[in-house]
């Protein structure tokens, strides 16, 4: 999916509140132009920012997960050396809003060690187990090198945290040019290639599973055995790509966002199914997921893998609350998650006598509800009905079957659908007949434009939230800087009501965002 | 003196001239849609000013009539006597004089709400709503029935299922329509709010035009200022 408009601006307002106005000007012009070598940025930037600065600049985003390098194959026998070029990863920009939900899945799974471990790579971005070490001496509360090198190990297993991906990958060539005719057998066509820059470029950084998660870590030294493993022939070109980014031979760690992302999907699965059906589903829905989980080669995995009643059951009684339940109970549920009613999907497929989680459906069914509270909110209660009625329907319907099936006045009707037309929650056609005098209108709800035009202006309620939190925060400066037991009276009632103000601003905030994932990154 | 001879043009019934028959003709051909002037003058290629004459002599010997469309009081249709308009005309059963009944749909879907409630965890079928509504003073169809409930659906008030003859569908034939409250499990069934939906900026008519230094912009905006007034 294309980065938004506000997408852009949301992104640039994160690094200037982070890094400064400089090094969202870098940032700006890699989101507004894709990637660009770094003399190439040095002159797009708008203001004189030198090479050499936009060098450090890029250093420093690279320090944060926030830009990958890389370089283009040269053509075969072209004597042209590879320029390397610079990626601004948007998604790892807007994750630095949702550290704290990262730090708390680690918290909640793994406790409070490996939880400081993961906020010093996220503070720092990239780490190597020595510099880990370092920072928890200097800290006031230190919890000793062998407890921070078995946290490491442990975030590693359960891939929180993952190895740096190469520094400067080198990616082929397209071989397809836009506008040229595709050649090649018809077996090489189906072979699917990555279709974005950004995943080909993701794809060729990350090293194999087996580098990427080291298993053993060796005692004494900074690096992993798994460095020294010959056989892993797959991953050795990679591996020395790895390697060589380090002149002291350590292991750089950063945090894996990849696995924070599926396990906050796992978990709105779950939540959206408890929601909508019961504990019961939400439970036997949490054990489907953890069978399946090995199993998930991307984040936005649609379906599962097929499952039998069998596993699903073995996994349910691992947990307290799934231990009062019977086989049959389980068997119930299941049944219960595939029916489907004019209220909810299939959430579950059952398909010879296994059982696959259908995320697609799942996710669709809490970004169709965010979509239709935002239609109920600003257009009310007619259109309300109009757009679950379009929805339903799926393809183009006239306006006065509209107005007959949501029981709205027909003068009025065409009003309302025109203002969400109009908003780009709808989509319009004239369909002019002969002998007919006005022409038909007909309209039709089309998802993906709806959810990208919702998504820009989710954006842009989180740049307007953050605006007005530093505006709000401005404004009472003074008072926040009083000492406290000064405050009385009126006084101590506008720091209160400030409190209460950053608070519900920033509660919105985090709950918005959780919406942009549903919509972007689920 | 010999008597004039009456002229061709003039037809056998009523009197009526050649191009009144034939307006006559096509206005019955479309039955209770009846036709526009628009239409009369594309089918029949009779002049205007004729057609004007032709449909005031028309209604003057009360063989047709003019009826409003819903749509477009603008236009006008002109129906045979003996056809009485339909829906797309009058815009169906539940408008009066041209008018949505409102009062009456919200008073019919109350009345289906409750029976769902009363029904607590089990389903209603289609044949229960439909047998009440018969022997109310409304009396009403099984087809307005089914909008009443469809309407429901829409409303996100009620879901709409098919039984499978187990559990809450145990009373009822296995592929039987039914329906029960969509009412959400926790919260006390209260509507979801939507996380967008609950900042400003998602009910905002002026999203579009706002900015961070324009003329609307968040430190500036209204709709922040009343939800943050504590």
């Amino acid at each position: 999916m294309d980065t938004s408009e506000f997408g852009i601006v949301y992104a640039v307002h994160i690094i200037t509140a982070q890094f400064g106005s400089v090094v969202s000007k870098v940032c700006e012009c890699l989101l507004r132009k894709g990637s660009l070598s770094s003399r190439d940025i040095s002159r797009f930037s708008e203001s004189e920012i030198n090479h050499n600065k936009v060098k450090d600049i890029l250093y420093l985003l690279i320090q944060h997960n926030c830009v990958q390098a890389f370089s283009v194959e040269p053509r075969a026998g072209s004597e042209s050396k590879a320029i390397v070029q610079y990626f601004v990863l948007f998604n790892n920009i807007i994750h630095r809003v949702r550290y704290n939900k990262f730090s708390r899945v680690v918290n909640e799974e793994l406790g409070s060690q490996c939880g400081a471990v993961l906020d010093g790579l996220l503070t720092n971005g990239r780490l190597t187990l020595g510099q880990l070490i370092e920072r928890d001496r200097d800290s006031e509360n230190t919890i000793g090198s062998e407890v921070i090198r078995d946290s490491l190990r442990k975030l590693v297993a359960a891939r929180f945290v993952e190895r740096i991906p190469s520094p400067e990958p080198v990616i082929g060539k397209k071989e397809q040019e836009p506008g040229q005719k595709k050649k090649g057998t018809r077996a090489a066509q189906i072979i699917k290639e990555p279709e974005t820059l950004e995943e080909r470029i993701i794809e060729a950084a990350t090293p194999v599973d087996a580098i990427r998660f080291p298993l053993i870590f060796e005692q004494g030294s900074s690096s992993s055995l798994a460095d020294n493993d010959g056989n892993i022939s797959e991953g050795k070109r990679k591996q020395h790509d790895v390697e060589s980014s380090d002149s002291r031979n350590e292991v750089i760690w950063r945090p894996n966002f990849e696995e924070f992302i599926r396990h906050l999907r796992h978990k709105a699965c779950v939540e959206i199914v408890k929601e909508r059906r019961d504990e019961g589903c939400a439970i036997v829905l949490r054990a489907m997921l953890e069978v399946g989980r090995s199993q998930e080669k991307k984040v936005k995995t649609a379906k599962s893998v097929p499952m039998s009643v069998g596993s699903i059951y073995e996994e349910v009684i691992k947990t307290e609350a799934g231990r009062t339940m019977l086989q049959e109970r389980v068997e119930a549920c299941l049944d219960q998650l595939s029916a489907t009613s004019s209220y909810l999907p299939a959430f579950v497929i059952e398909m010879d006598d296994s059982y696959i989680v259908d995320f697609t459906s799942i996710i669709s069914v809490a970004q169709k509800d965010e979509m239709e509270a935002v239609v109920l909110r600003r257009y009310g209660k007619e259109a309300f009905r109009m757009f679950r009625y379009l929805s339903q329907e799926g393809h183009f319907v006239e306006t006065d079957k509209i107005a007959d099936a949501a029981l709205t006045e027909k003068k009025d009707t065409p009003q309302i659908l025109l203002k969400m037309w109009k908003d780009g929650y709808l989509h319009m056609q004239k369909l002019a007949v002969t002998g007919v005098y006005v022409p038909f209108l007909l309209w039709k709800v089309n998802k993906l434009i709806v959810s990208r035009q919702m998504l820009d202006e989710m954006y842009h309620a989180c740049l307007n939230l953050s605006l007005r939190l530093t505006h709000e925060i401005d404004s009472e400066k003074e008072l926040t800087l009083l000492p406290l037991n000064k405050l009385e009276g009126a006084l101590k009632e506008r720091l209160n009501k400030i409190k209460a103000k950053r608070l519900l601003l920033s509660s919105t905030s985090f709950k918005l965002d959780d919406a942009i994932m549903l919509f972007h990154d689920f | 003196m010999s008597k004039r001879k009456r002229a061709e043009s003039k037809s056998s019934i009523g009197g009526l001239k050649e191009d009144e028959n034939k307006l006559l003709d096509l206005i019955r051909s479309k039955e209770g849609m009846g036709a526009t002037t628009f239409e009369m003058k594309l089918e029949t290629k009779i002049v205007p000013a004729l057609i004007t004459r032709s449909i005031a002599s028309l209604k003057k010997n009360h063989l047709i009539k003019e009826v409003p469309n819903i749509n477009n009081k603008g236009i006008k249709h002109f129906l045979a006597v003996e056809f009485a308009p339909c829906k797309e005309l009058t815009g169906g059963d539940w408008y009066n004089d041209g008018t949505l009944n409102i009062e009456k749909i919200e008073d019919l879907k109350g009345i289906c709400v409750a029976i769902l409630d009363s029904a607590k965890d089990r389903v209603v079928t289609f044949e229960i709503l439909s047998t009440y509504f018969e022997k109310t003073k409304d009396k009403l169809t099984r087809e307005q029935v089914k909008q009443i409930l469809k309407n429901l659906v829409l409303d996100n008030v009620i879901m709409e299922v098919t039984s499978n003859g187990l559990g809450e569908f145990s009373s009822t034939r296995i592929g039987q329509v039914c329906y029960k409250l969509t009412g959400r499990k926790s919260d006390n069934g209260k509507a979801r709010a939507g996380a967008f939906a609950s900042v400003p900026c998602g009910a905002c008519p002026h999203i579009a035009l706002c900015s961070p230094d324009g003329v609307i912009s968040p430190t500036t905006c209204d709709y922040f200022q009343k939800w943050l007034d504590f």
